[in-house]
C-alpha cells in the first residue's frame, strides 16, 4: 500500500488538470438545469483519455482519478461509464454510454450510442437507433433522455451482468466523489464570503461543524472509490457506492441549507453538482440495491479471513 | 498510488496473527472486559513481555530503544491486529504509540534511560494526567499547579477521567507552572509518590478504566520536568497527533459488525432494514480504515500530518457509532451478557468520540484548517 502518486499517475493528473482548467467556470449567462460540455468531450476523445483504463501503467485507478477530477467541473459529459465500464464490456461498443434502469429516463440516453439496460436482475447492451431515444426535460443536472419504446435485447450471461453492475458502481462512486468535493468547496466559498449578523457565516459553529462533517464524508467516498477502482473487488465497489450515495444524500441537503436562497437559483452553480448527485443516488437500486450488494459480497467472508 | 499490501506487510500481519493465536488464552474473548481492569493489567504485563521477546512490541521504534525502525505501516498493522483481538496490550498501547516516541523526542538522557527500556520490555503501565474537573476540551484552562521550591516542584490539584490510573506506574502529567496558555508544563511522576490519591470512577465503559487522581503536595525533583517549563502545549500536540490515528477502532468495529450479521443470519433475522443499516455501517468502517491508512502513509513517508488526521478520527468515530447502534438495535442481547466481546466493543466505543479530544474539537480543526473557513470570534 502506497498512496503517493506514481510518475504516470502524476503526469495523467497534470494533463487532466490542465484540460479541466479550461472548463472551471460556469458561463455567466447560463441559467439551465444541465450544462453540457461537448468541447470537453471532444478534447477527451482526441486525447484518447477514454481509454485510460486500458493503459497498464494507469488502469482503472487512473481512470477513476480522472473521472473524479472531471466531475468537479460545473459542466458535464458522459465520462464515467466510458472510462470505467466500457473497457469491461465484451466487444467494442461505441461511446457515449448510458444506463436505463427499469424503463426510467437516464443520463445521456438521448445521445448515447450504447445503452445498458437494467431490468430487475438482467442486464442487456445494445446500440439504439437515433429515433429510438429522445431527450427529456428534467431538474437533474445531466442531459436526461428516455427510450421511446421497449427493446427486446438479449440479456447478458449472469457473470457478465454482475461484472457490468460491479463497474457501474465504481463509476458511480468515482463520479459522486468529485461532485461531493465540488459541492463542499462551493458551500465553503459562500460561507466565507457571505456575512450575516456582522460576520461571515463560516464563523458560526453550527454551520462549521456541518461543513466539517460533509468534508469528512467526501474524503471517505474518495478513498473508497479509488480503492474499488484499484482492487477490482466486487465488495469494494459495493461499499464505495453505498458510502457515496449515503454521503451524497446528506451533503446535498446540507450544502443547500448553507447556501440559503442563493442555492435555489440557477444563477449559482451549486445545483450543477447537487442535482447530478441526486440523479446518481437512485441508480442501481439506490440504497437498497447497494446494501444488498454489500450483504452479498462483503458479509459472506470476513475481511481478516480474505 | 496502489492499495495492495506488499509481501512484507502481509508477512508481518500473518506473524502477528500467529502470535496472537499462540499466546491468547482459549477463553480470551469470554473474559473480555475493560482494558484498565486489574486482571487485564496483570495479563498485559505478561503478554507485552512476550511480545517484546518476539520483537513485536515496538518494531517501529529506533534500534537504540529496542525497535528495528520498521516504519509507520508496521506499527499500524500491529495496532489493527491488537485492537481487533480486543487489545491484549491493555493500557500499554499508549506507551508504544505515543508516550515512548514523545519521550524520545523531548526527554532528557536520564529520563529516556529510566523510562523507555521498561516500556520496550512491556513491563510498565502509564496514565495520562490531562483532563481536570474544569478543563476537558478546554485543556488550556487547567488548574493543577506545580510550584518550584528549590530543586523540586510541589504539585497540587486534581485530575479526572484518568484512564489506567489505578494500575499505572507513572503519570504523564500536565500541570501549571505559570499563568496562561504558555504556562503549562509536563511532568513524569511515579504514581507511588506520596500525596497521590487515586479513586476509581464507576463507569459504563468497564471496570478500572477511569479515575479521579488527587495531587496533594506531591513533591517531585526538577528532573521530573519533561522538556522546558511551559513546553506542554508543543509536547501535548505531538502526543495527540500520534494518538489521533492511534487506535484502529474500525478494525474491531468491523469484526463485531460481521459477528452481529452472522448471528442475525443464523436466526433468520437479517432482513431488509438490517441489511441497509449493516451495509451503511460496513461502508463507514471501510471509509474510516482508508482515511486512517492515508495518515499512516503520510507518516511512513515523513510527511507531517495535518488536519486530515482529525478527519480520519471523525470518520472513525462515526463508524464506531454506526456499528454500536446496529448492535443495540438488532443484537441487544449482546449488552446483556450474551456476547462478552460485543459488550466490550460497545463499552470501548462509548469513549470513541470523547477520549484524546472530543469529536467536536476535531470538527473545529477540520473547519479551520482543512476547509479554511473563517475562525469563530473569541
Amino acid at each position: 500500500m502506497d498512496f503517493r502518486l506514481t510518475a504516470d499517475q502524476s503526469a495523467l493528473m497534470q494533463a487532466i488538470d490542465k484540460l479541466a482548467g479550461q472548463f472551471e467556470a460556469k458561463p455567466t449567462e447560463f441559467r439551465g438545469f444541465a450544462l453540457s460540455a461537448a468541447e470537453l468531450e471532444r478534447e477527451l476523445e482526441d486525447g484518447q483519455y477514454f481509454d485510460i483504463a486500458r493503459v497498464p501503467e494507469l488502469g482503472p485507478l487512473g481512470a477513476a482519478m480522472a473521472v473524479e477530477r472531471l466531475a468537479r467541473l460545473p459542466c458535464t459529459a458522459e465520462i464515467a461509464l466510458s472510462m470505467l465500464v466500457r473497457p469491461r464490456l465484451a466487444g467494442d461498443w461505441p461511446r457515449p454510454l448510458a444506463l436505463i434502469e427499469n424503463g426510467r429516463p437516464g443520463r445521456f440516453v438521448a445521445s448515447a450510442r450504447t445503452l445498458l439496460v437494467l431490468e430487475g436482475e438482467s442486464v442487456s447492451v445494445f446500440e439504439p437507433a437515433t429515433d429510438e431515444v429522445q431527450p427529456v426535460e428534467s431538474l437533474f443536472a445531466y442531459p436526461m433522455g428516455r427510450l421511446k419504446r421497449s427493446i427486446d435485447a438479449k440479456p447478458l450471461p449472469a457473470a457478465e451482468a454482475a461484472n457490468v453492475r460491479h463497474w457501474l458502481r465504481v463509476a458511480l462512486a468515482a463520479e459522486i466523489s468529485g461532485l461531493l468535493q465540488a459541492a463542499v468547496a462551493s458551500a465553503v466559498e459562500h460561507l466565507t464570503l457571505r456575512k450575516q449578523f456582522g460576520r461571515p457565516l463560516g464563523t458560526f459553529q453550527a454551520l462549521r461543524h456541518r461543513m466539517a462533517e460533509c468534508a469528512v464524508l467526501a474524503g471517505g467516498v474518495r478513498w473508497l472509490a479509488l480503492k474499488a477502482a484499484d482492487s477490482a473487488d466486487r465488495g469494494d465497489a459495493a461499499l464505495a457506492a453505498m458510502h457515496a450515495i449515503e454521503s451524497a444524500t446528506r451533503v446535498c441537503y446540507d450544502v443547500h441549507q448553507m447556501l440559503g436562497a442563493m442555492g435555489m437559483t440557477l444563477e449559482h452553480p451549486l445545483h450543477l453538482w447537487t442535482y447530478r448527485m441526486k440523479a446518481l443516488i437512485s441508480e442501481l437500486g439506490g440504497r437498497g440495491g447497494h446494501a444488498r450488494a454489500v450483504a452479498q459480497d462483503c458479509f459472506s467472508a470476513a475481511p481478516w479471513e480474505a | 498510488m496502489h492499495f495492495a499490501w506488499d509481501q512484507e506487510q502481509q508477512s508481518f500481519r500473518a506473524r502477528v496473527r500467529e502470535f496472537l493465536a499462540a499466546h491468547l488464552p482459549g477463553d480470551w474473548e469470554a473474559q473480555a472486559h475493560g482494558p484498565g481492569s486489574g486482571s487485564q493489567s496483570v495479563f498485559s504485563k505478561k503478554f507485552c513481555g512476550k511480545l517484546a521477546e518476539a520483537g513485536l512490541l515496538v518494531p517501529h521504534w529506533p534500534r537504540r530503544w529496542g525497535g528495528r525502525e520498521a516504519g509507520a505501516w508496521t506499527a499500524f498493522i500491529l495496532a489493527e491486529e491488537m485492537w481487533e483481538a480486543g487489545e491484549p496490550r491493555g493500557g500499554q498501547y499508549m506507551n508504544v504509540n505515543w508516550i515512548g516516541p514523545t519521550l524520545m523526542r523531548f526527554g532528557s538522557e536520564e529520563q529516556q534511560a529510566h523510562y523507555i527500556p521498561p516500556m520496550a520490555r512491556g513491563e510498565t503501565i502509564w496514565c495520562q494526567g490531562f483532563s481536570e474537573p474544569e478543563a476537558g476540551s478546554d485543556l488550556a484552562s487547567l488548574r493543577t499547579r506545580a510550584e518550584k521550591h528549590g530543586a523540586s516542584y510541589r504539585i497540587n490539584g486534581q485530575k479526572i477521567w484518568t484512564s489506567y490510573a489505578g494500575h499505572a506506574d507513572t503519570c504523564f502529567l500536565l500541570a501549571r507552572t505559570a499563568p496562561g496558555r504558555d504556562g503549562i508544563s509536563v511532568f513524569l511522576v511515579p504514581m507511588s509518590t506520596p500525596g497521590i490519591i487515586v479513586r476509581e470512577i464507576p463507569s459504563l465503559i468497564g471496570e478500572g478504566d477511569i479515575h479521579e487522581v488527587f495531587w496533594d503536595n506531591v513533591q517531585v525533583p526538577e528532573s521530573a520536568l519533561l522538556g522546558r517549563e511551559g513546553q506542554a502545549w508543543d509536547i501535548a500536540r505531538t502526543a495527540l497527533s500520534l494518538e489521533r490515528v492511534g487506535i484502529p477502532r474500525f478494525a474491531l468495529a468491523t469484526k463485531m459488525l460481521h459477528r452481529a450479521v452472522s448471528m442475525l443470519e443464523r436466526s433468520g433475522r437479517f432482513g431488509c432494514g438490517a441489511i441497509e443499516q449493516a451495509a451503511r455501517a460496513r461502508a463507514a468502517c471501510e471509509a474510516a480504515r482508508f482515511y486512517s491508512y492515508s495518515i499512516v502513509d503520510q507518516r511512513q513517508h515523513g510527511i507531517a500530518t495535518g488536519p486530515e488526521a482529525s478527519a480520519a478520527r471523525f470518520a472513525t468515530v462515526m463508524a464506531e457509532r454506526l456499528v454500536s447502534e446496529f448492535v443495540v438495535e438488532h443484537v441487544p442481547e449482546a449488552l446483556s451478557g450474551a456476547e462478552a466481546m460485543m459488550l466490550a466493543h460497545h463499552q470501548r466505543g462509548i469513549v470513541a468520540g470523547i477520549a484524546s479530544g472530543a469529536a467536536e474539537i476535531q470538527l473545529n480543526l477540520i473547519a479551520s484548517e482543512l476547509l479554511r473557513l473563517p475562525r469563530e470570534p473569541r
